[in-house]
């Protein structure tokens, strides 16, 4: 059966597939992140939510690898058969979590620009991506509000607070320049595949950034994201992923990974 | 153990929310025709932790509701001598 998407023009149906892709390959690396960083967890409650949100994030990106196995992607080869210049991660987690309140931060803007990009999609006109952006948006519910409350621990420490502005200034441009250029053209809304300019939406995750990180004096106005020579706008992502955290997110062995 | 390493240290004030562990009690149902249902608790210094715990911990039914509340605010109603009481996790 023909979907929307299926007789999209070849360019938009492209870009519709790239840009769940790197959705997708951004929830596997912070699914690896939650699942390396859960003994820094700091209670036996704390590891089984942040399990709990390591096994959210695989589920949705095997989701989405799904969908692209019925168009022009191979599921075998998305999860298993793919290098380190393949994956289509955001740059912010590239770089491996300094503190714990570095990796609240992390995950927090990441879970926050995945679901943003994702909100971009609820009225897509194909009923399984309406779906699985639905269901991101559930589930990210819960990691947001993770970060929450460790917001509010973090908040009432002087130091604890540093360390987090710290983290913000280091990160909080990297998870801008997922977005992309300001001036790039939104081939996927002219479309009518994406429900809002992504402008729109890169507007809206700001206002959230900024909103949540009111309390802790940051003043994210004015931050803008730079684009290296190497930025591949079809990945969303600067280069390869380092080979150390490749290393750490692939498949190690196809036979027992199932 | 090298100098650099750091000890992993536990501030029961910060990570439990108070020298006292902090526990909230949580109930869910599965539909509407249930009725809403103590299903366990834990430990959370705060409410949204409370709430990203609980969801994560008692998620073995797909719940249609679920609550928590801190043990705190659950007033103990005596029956003669006998008193109601909460058990913790």
């Amino acid at each position: 059966m023909s979907t929307p998407v299926a007789t999209a023009e070849p360019a938009a149906r492209t870009a519709l597939q790239n840009d769940l892709l790197c959705v997708a390959d951004t929830k596997l690396v912070l699914g690896n992140w939650f699942a390396e960083c859960v003994m820094n967890g700091k209670s036996l409650p704390d590891f089984a939510a942040m399990l709990g949100m390591c096994t959210a994030s695989y589920g949705q990106t095997r989701a989405i690898y799904h969908w692209l196995d019925t168009l022009d992607h191979s599921y075998g080869h998305l999860e298993h058969g793919r290098g380190r210049a393949e994956i289509r991660s955001m740059d912010l987690l590239d770089p491996a979590p300094e503190n714990w309140q570095d990796f609240i931060v992390s995950t927090w803007l990441a879970e926050q620009a995945t679901w943003s990009m994702a909100s971009g999609f609820l009225r897509n006109p194909d009923r399984t991506v309406a779906g699985i952006a639905r269901k991101i948006g559930e589930e990210a519910y819960f990691h947001l509000k993770y970060a929450a409350g460790w917001f509010r621990i973090i908040e009432a420490s002087d130091e604890e607070g540093e360390l987090l502005r710290a983290s913000v200034t280091r990160r909080f441009p990297l998870a801008l320049r997922w977005f992309g250029p300001l001036d790039a053209a939104d081939d996927l809304h002219a479309a009518g595949l994406r429900d809002d300019p992504l402008p729109d939406i890169r507007a809206g995750f700001v206002g959230e950034v900024r909103s949540a990180l009111k309390p802790f004096g940051v003043d994210a106005t004015g931050v803008e994201a730079t684009f290296e020579a190497d930025w591949r706008p079809d990945a969303r992502r600067t280069g390869p992923l380092p080979e150390r955290l490749f290393e750490v997110i692939r498949f190690k062995d196809q036979e027992i990974a199932r | 153990m090298s100098e650099t390493l750091r000890r992993k240290t536990f501030d029961p004030g910060r990570e439990r929310g108070g020298a006292v562990p902090k526990y909230y009690e949580v109930f869910a149902r599965k539909n509407s025709d249930d009725s809403l249902s103590h299903v366990g608790s834990v430990e959370a210094p705060n409410d949204d932790l409370a709430q990203v715990r609980a969801w994560y911990i008692y998620d073995q039914h797909h719940w249609t509701e679920m609550c928590v509340v801190p043990t705190e605010a659950i007033i103990p109603v005596r029956l003669g001598k006998h008193s109601t009481r909460i058990k913790m996790a």
